[in-house]
């Protein structure tokens, strides 16, 4: 109940809550990783255009060729371009569009879950609205936060908006394959991340398409070897304590 | 403009957990917010003007800086 009810000189009452003020969502957000269960939950946060779906292409045919199942939540403002283009991999995945709303939320994705086959999944993606600041409040039941910074966007972006850095645990540097035209300074980069956040876990990765329809990966490799770590370490964890970790 | 829906939701979680319970009139709310909440102060402001609540018309918003990524309602002021 409330925790204080005084009388203040204006004639006002005086109310102490001391609550998250995003607990509604908070509420949701813990059902949901009840749902995920043994599944490990990536949320990709980054901005329009760093790669996020590119990088999903790269990401899911290998763990698809090691045994490991995946499935994808897509959130877009006002598309289901990306959806369709996941449709490809053979995999189940679900578009939540948003109709203009900069970010997902606990409840968009506890609404998807009923149409998404996920009981088999090792991995679930979510592909956040492409966004570095609104994404960063909502928590979606995930288990990590992944920030994708392609290099085209400059060293600075992790200043800029540090709450997607300070929140996330794994940064991926994408279209390094364009270090060679661009001024970037990849070093500057990771410097002004592990500034914000000295636990970043940072990959470099390209997943370029080339002329003849394959894809030049570099650093896929090392990204899926962690994801998999990630995803025996859920199972594990979730084993032992006999499935009742969130309930 | 994620503002928006943190305004929503701070009011559905003084809703929810009965603090405007017979209030007509909310004149003030103190917010706790981190460094990497990811908040703009100005934009909850004109959140909370554009609601459609006639209880949180003329919020008047209090913000207490910390170094966390939290968003926690601290007090609020009610007629």
């Amino acid at each position: 109940m409330l925790n204080s009810n005084r009388i203040n000189r204006g004639g006002g009452r005086s109310l102490t809550v001391q609550r998250n003020a995003l607990e509604s969502n908070e509420v949701i957000a813990k059902k949901n990783k009840a749902i995920f269960g043994r599944t490990l939950v990536i949320n990709f946060l980054s901005s329009p255009g760093s790669g996020k779906t590119s990088l999903l292409e790269s990401i899911i045919p290998v763990l698809k060729s090691e045994g490991f199942k995946s499935a994808v939540i897509e959130g877009d403002v006002e598309t289901d371009l990306d959806k369709k283009r996941i449709d490809n991999l053979d995999i189940p995945a679900y578009q939540i569009i948003t109709n203009g709303t900069c970010h997902l939320d606990a409840k968009m994705v506890n609404g998807s879950l009923g149409n998404l086959d996920i009981k088999d999944a090792d991995v679930i993606f979510i592909e956040n609205v492409g966004n570095l600041v609104c994404p960063t409040s909502f928590n979606l039941g995930e288990d990590m936060k992944v920030v994708v910074l392609s290099i085209t966007e400059g060293d600075d972006k992790p200043l800029k908006y540090p709450a997607a850095f300070y929140k996330s645990k794994v940064m991926v540097i994408n279209k390094i394959d364009l270090l060679p035209v661009l001024d970037s300074d990849i070093s500057k980069i990771k410097e002004n991340a592990l500034s914000i956040n000295k636990d970043l876990m940072i990959f470099e990765t390209s997943c370029k398409k080339k002329q003849d329809g394959g894809v030049d990966n570099k650093g896929i490799e090392d990204l899926v070897s962690f994801i998999k770590e990630k995803v025996k370490l859920k199972a594990d964890e979730f084993r032992k304590i006999g499935g009742n970790m969130y309930f | 403009m994620h503002e928006f829906s943190i305004a929503l939701e701070i009011v559905d979680t003084l809703d929810e957990n009965g603090y405007l319970d017979g209030v007509n009139k909310v004149n003030s709310v103190k917010l706790g917010i981190g460094k990497y909440s990811g908040i703009d102060k100005n934009y909850l402001g004109f959140a909370f003007q554009n609601l459609n609540d006639e209880r949180f018309k003329d919020v008047l918003l209090e913000f207490i800086p910390n170094d966390s990524d939290e968003i926690k309602i601290e007090e609020i002021m009610v007629d």
